[in-house]
């Protein structure tokens, strides 16, 4: 019984992780958690979740007196809607009832390693993104060619940096940076070339924007300290763009 | 003419976002139409109005209303349909033009970028909540009454 109770909890914090880590609302992440303990039975559900962790207890009911609770701290956070998606699917056939604890956990693991689109792709979609952003805020043909090669590789350099685990901060400067290089080479090879059009769709692939929304969506659910913790993400992320872009384009008009 | 040409520039940007935040392969379309439709419908808003706030407004309310019809199909959460949607409106070129303007000791036109990023967001994320929780009382009272 004992260990039966631990497996719920496990699955249920598991499933929480996974939506928590690749960007999904507070509220899904608690509701989700409340209806897979509830589908084994177990009534009374307290779930607490931060933009930085999960802390859930469970206990058959209110009056039982065997509660017990799991703290999960949670480091990186990306977007993800592939697995948002899957663990939604996978939380709605589970709480109909014929799936095994056991199986639900491989079932999570497997969502968990998916990944659907290769690097190049990514990168290629990552230079559509930026360059047709620069088009839509009113950039020339040759702004477009610019951002689109500018795009490929930030994007690419990104992945590349999040997948060896480089730390977040140096990563968003490093963005920064590529962008601001490349920006000023295009612009000095024809006068036409603005350097805010080539470098605006660039630091939208790093996401401040998505990042102050969410948190303000948060707040107005009444998910306070979420909502202020994912408000600071966005600030750290602009200001490190920021630093990076604003770095580059000081020293260009020192030397030259 | 000119909303077409924004209405194809918004669709190649909102699909090239839903990739890079691995969207599921059958949602790219639908997500790339409801991004173009808010974005032709927010460059309208600013001609008639001088707010780009309201505008914001209402174009993220569509978006959230394509979002809720595309939900029908049960086939993903309505996350997926409305992260890559909003890009286009959502402000983040005001938000790093804000920390900019702070290093630059520009502090304002830094207070301008902010208060008008805030102000976006704040505009964006009202829309879509309001959807939402309309949708979700009303089917919680269908729920109850039958």
């Amino acid at each position: 019984m004992e260990t039966a109770k631990k497996d719920v909890l496990l699955l249920a914090l598991y499933a929480g992780e996974i939506l928590l880590k690749n960007g999904a609302e507070t509220y899904r992440v608690e509701d989700t958690i409340t209806r897979l303990c509830k589908a084994k039975g177990f009534n009374d559900t307290n779930v607490f979740v931060t933009a930085t962790g999960i802390f859930v207890s469970i206990d058959k009911d209110i009056n039982h007196n065997q509660v017990i609770s799991y703290i999960k701290r949670i480091n990186s956070r990306g977007i993800n809607l592939n697995k948002i998606s899957k663990v939604n699917n996978f939380s709605r056939e589970f709480v109909k009832g014929h799936i095994s604890i056991a199986d639900g956990m491989d079932m999570l693991r497997k969502i968990n390693e998916i990944s659907i689109y290769p690097h190049y792709i990514y990168a290629f979609f990552g230079g559509i993104s930026t360059s047709f952003f620069a088009l839509l805020f009113g950039g020339n043909m040759l702004e477009f060619g610019s951002a689109f090669i500018t795009g490929i590789l930030v994007t690419y350099v990104l992945n590349f940096l999040t997948n060896i685990q480089f730390p977040p901060f140096l990563t968003n400067i490093c963005g920064g940076m590529i962008a601001g290089i490349m920006a000023i080479i295009f612009s000095s090879l024809h006068p036409s070339v603005q350097i805010d059009k080539v470098i605006i769709g660039s630091i939208m692939t790093m996401v401040p924007g998505v990042a102050i929304t969410n948190a303000v969506h948060d707040s107005i659910n009444g998910d306070l300290v979420s909502g202020w913790a994912k408000a600071t993400e966005a600030l750290i992320v602009a200001c490190s763009i920021a630093f990076g872009v604003g770095f580059i384009l000081k020293l260009w008009t020192i030397f030259f | 003419m000119v909303y077409l040409i924004d209405f194809i520039y918004a669709y190649m940007c909102t699909i090239g976002f839903a990739v890079l935040f691995y969207a599921p392969k059958d949602s790219i379309l639908k997500t790339g139409f409801s991004g173009a439709v808010g974005w032709t419908v927010y460059t309208m808003m600013n001609n008639f109005s001088d707010s780009v706030v309201i505008s914001a407004f209402f174009a993220s309310f569509i978006i959230a209303l394509l979002g809720e019809f595309f939900v029908l199909s049960k086939k993903h959460p309505i996350t997926v349909y409305i992260i890559p949607a909003i890009i286009p409106l959502v402000p983040g070129f005001g938000l790093y033009y804000t920390m900019l303007s702070v290093l630059e000791k520009n502090y304002e036109l830094a207070l301008q970028y902010g208060s008008e990023s805030l102000l976006i967001a704040i505009a964006i994320a009202g829309a879509l909540t309001i959807v939402l929780s309309l949708n979700s009382y009303r089917k919680e009272k269908k729920k109850s009454l039958f």
